[in-house]
């Protein structure tokens, strides 16, 4: 008698057992899905880019998950991965608050508890580059969606890939705007002598990211000839910037250029506003110049602003697919596709493409597959020629078809603020306003 | 060009300095009566800052008409921190209240962390924000800065009056001289130091109130100004006010050292002055201030008790 319990309960456990996943051979065959580790910054100063990222993230997965006929990218054909017997993709979110050390404790803990097959993020490039030596470690693969610091491509890493160009591209981008706004090139603008923007005067928050930029502009300032009076870094966390901008206005820069996240981008606008300020020209490389809080906050304010950007709602007038999404967006969060919703959105189409080529959950497969990764850039929401890796030479899993466009901020004529594309001069979807009206 | 930037920085300085004396002033009275170190006074600061943001925003009121309100809020606050908290930390050694009011701190710190989250928030709207007042030579001052400063003054103008001109006050005195005498002599020392909790809640939420018109706010906003109190009470002197209204200046003025260095090399057209990153550690002068009173002398420079 005592046996023929002993049997019944051990039988019970291993139904137990088997029902929760535990002797399950293998995530996909067992639930059919692919977990995703997403890290973004989803509280704290960031919080509202980190968002954006995260609605980009979640409208890319459910086009992947379901068939979308009318949209013209090849993960809208199936629902799920096709080669891995159309397992869906799930993500799993979790909030870095900007802070790498609570960034690396998050990747471990997906890898090592949630068994997510990768990761994406981290937004902040501090973030990234703590999260991604722990991929780096784990072998377990990390495509990058939004940090643009260069190092981190620079690292070596043989399992880290980033689809967003660096500050590298954007800070040039930055620097030909100038020199052709003084060649006459910017559209509505007669030509702007050199002399009249020499005097720069930059700011950047001083993490990894802002303190890369700053290096950038200092580089590229002096590279085309122009005087960079003043190039210092802050902490993006600093609840006051007024020394900053004192510091800045000091030195009567004709041009104003920052690296700021969002809490800080707002604080550096309104206190430039409270100082009076009135440089010819005001640019921002990205990231708190481009969520939707700066510009709610802030409101009219901005127009006149210059940010670098990979996305603007207009290029839906040039690209089908761009303003397809965008629709499909809006209507999921009643705003416009921005430059981190559609880096989000992008960081996971790129994952859907990449699995879809592994046929396989394991990290060798899908290393290889996204060393030989090529999406042709008619299939992106991004002006870009393209997502395809670098595997060799000094930039290890950078993307090389980026490229960068730069926005500013104008009134339509239904008086909403709006972000025209002024650069690549042949692409401006409006007439520069040159120069900043001031506050 | 240089002097220009000189004189904003002084008068930027002198203006936050007025508004950092009154964070100061609750420290420095909790300490000069009962000789306690309240370690949560930045995050008693934190309620004021949250008080006047939540209630200007969700009654889209002027944030300056806030002020009424936080105040009572703080000393609320102050009142019940001593009676359901503090007042049973007395009867333990001093290490026992250092480590209690650290604990104070966490847990407003984590109920502010539960509640809205770490995000920055600030406030965008309001009669002064925005704006600014010019004082000629290339000069101007955000108003909301300006009436800051004023209403600063003002309330620790009016704390000042309180402690020396009224009975209450010279209670609170005698309290923090000598409770003991003070107790034989009829006064209710018990409720006195009630109420230095209630006055020091008070007037540190009246600043919170105030900063919160060009300061952004978080949970961790508080452990900034704590170490800007009690560097402003050390080169006061522990429990000295009129010290912590002198100390609030020069503090002020030490936050403004950028500036300062800015126009001096601007007057010297030092290039490599230029390229130093002053405004990277700008808060560096008062913890260094603050390191070097303590050495020197651990009781502060000027003191209400002797």
């Amino acid at each position: 008698m005592k046996r023929v319990w002993i049997s019944g309960w051990v039988v019970l456990l291993a139904l137990g057992l088997a029902c929760s996943g535990v002797l399950a051979p293998s995530q996909v065959s067992a639930q059919q899905e692919v977990t995703i580790g997403v890290i973004y910054p989803l509280t704290g100063g960031a919080a509202s880019a980190g968002r954006e990222l995260q609605y980009g993230a979640e409208l890319a997965a459910e086009i992947a998950n379901n068939v979308m006929a009318e949209l013209a990218m090849d993960m809208a054909k199936n629902a799920g991965i096709k080669s891995l017997n159309g397992a869906k993709i799930k993500l799993v979110f979790k909030d870095h608050e900007g802070n790498p050390t609570l960034g690396a404790d998050l990747a471990k803990k997906l890898i090592l508890d949630d068994k997510v097959v990768g990761i994406l993020g981290c937004y902040h490039s501090s973030v990234t580059k703590a999260v991604s030596a722990v991929c780096e470690q784990y072998k377990v693969p990390m495509i990058n969606d939004s940090s643009t610091s260069p190092i981190l491509t620079q690292q070596g890493y043989k399992w880290f890939w980033r689809t967003t160009p660096h500050d590298g591209t954007f800070t040039k981008d930055l620097f030909e705007f100038l020199k052709g706004l003084s060649e006459g090139k910017a559209k509505g603008v007669k030509a702007v002598p050199k002399q009249e923007l020499m005097n720069l005067a930059a700011a950047c928050e001083k993490t990894e990211w802002g303190s890369a930029a700053s290096g950038l502009i200092e580089k590229y300032a002096k590279e085309y000839g122009y005087d960079l009076k003043r190039n210092l870094l802050y902490a993006a966390k600093s609840a006051d910037l007024s020394s900053e901008v004192r510091s800045l206005l000091a030195v009567k820069p004709d041009g104003m250029l920052f690296a700021s996240y969002t809490s800080d981008a707002i604080l550096m606008l309104k206190t430039l506003k409270a100082e009076k300020a009135k440089p010819k020209l005001i640019w921002g490389q990205d990231a708190g110049f481009e969520t939707p809080e700066f510009r709610t906050t802030l409101g009219e304010d901005i127009v006149g602003v210059l940010t670098r950007t990979v996305f603007s709602p207009k290029l839906g007038q040039v690209k089908k697919i761009s303003g397809q999404v965008n629709e499909l967006y809006k209507k999921k969060t009643g705003y416009d596709l921005s430059d981190a919703s559609a880096r989000g959105f992008t960081g996971v189409q790129t994952w859907v493409h990449v699995l879809e080529k592994a046929g396989s959950t394991k990290p060798e497969a899908i290393q290889a597959a996204a060393n030989e990764i090529h999406i042709p850039g008619e299939q992106l929401v991004v002006p870009w020629k393209g997502i395809k890796f670098s595997t060799s030479g000094e930039e290890i899993g950078q993307n090389l078809l980026g490229s960068g466009i730069i926005g500013q901020y104008q009134k339509n004529q239904a008086g909403e603020v709006v972000l025209e594309i002024v650069y690549p001069f042949e692409l401006a979807t409006a007439n520069l306003i040159y120069p900043f009206k001031g506050f | 060009m240089a002097l220009d930037v000189l004189v904003a920085s002084l008068v930027a300085g002198l203006l936050i300095g007025m508004v950092l004396a009154l964070v100061a002033l609750g420290l420095t009275i909790i300490f000069g009566v009962m000789d306690i170190v309240n370690f949560a006074h930045g995050e008693f600061l934190m309620v004021g800052m949250y008080t006047g943001l939540l209630v200007a925003q969700g009654a889209r009121m002027e944030p300056l008409l806030t002020l009424p309100l936080a105040a009572m809020v703080g000393f609320v606050l102050g009142w019940l921190c001593y009676f359901l908290f503090v007042k049973f930390l007395l009867r333990g050694p001093m290490v026992a209240q250092l480590l209690g009011t650290f604990g104070l701190m966490l847990f407003l710190r984590n109920l502010a962390l539960l509640f809205f989250g770490s995000e920055d928030r600030a406030i965008h709207h309001g009669l002064l924000v925005g704006k600014s007042i010019s004082l000629g030579m290339g000069v101007s001052v955000p108003a909301t800065k300006l009436a800051a400063a004023f209403l600063a003054v003002s309330a620790f103008a009016a704390v000042w009056l309180l402690i020396n001109r009224t009975k209450v006050g010279k209670a609170l005195q005698a309290t923090a001289l000598n409770a003991q005498g003070a107790r034989y002599m009829g006064i209710p020392t018990d409720r006195m130091n009630g109420l230095a909790w209630g006055i020091g809640g008070a007037t540190v939420t009246i600043a919170g109130a105030l900063l919160v018109n060009f300061w952004a706010v978080n949970p961790y906003v508080g452990l900034l100004f704590t170490m800007l109190a009690f560097t402003i009470v050390a080169l006061g002197g522990f429990g000295s006010v009129p010290g912590a209204f002198l100390a609030g200046l020069v503090v002020g003025l030490i936050t403004e050292i950028p500036g300062i260095w800015d126009s001096l090399s601007l007057a010297l057209d030092w290039r490599w002055m230029m390229d130093v990153p002053m405004t990277s550690f700008k808060y560096t002068w008062v913890y260094l201030a603050y390191f070097i009173i303590m050495l020197a002398r651990p009781k502060g420079l000027f003191g209400w008790k002797r």
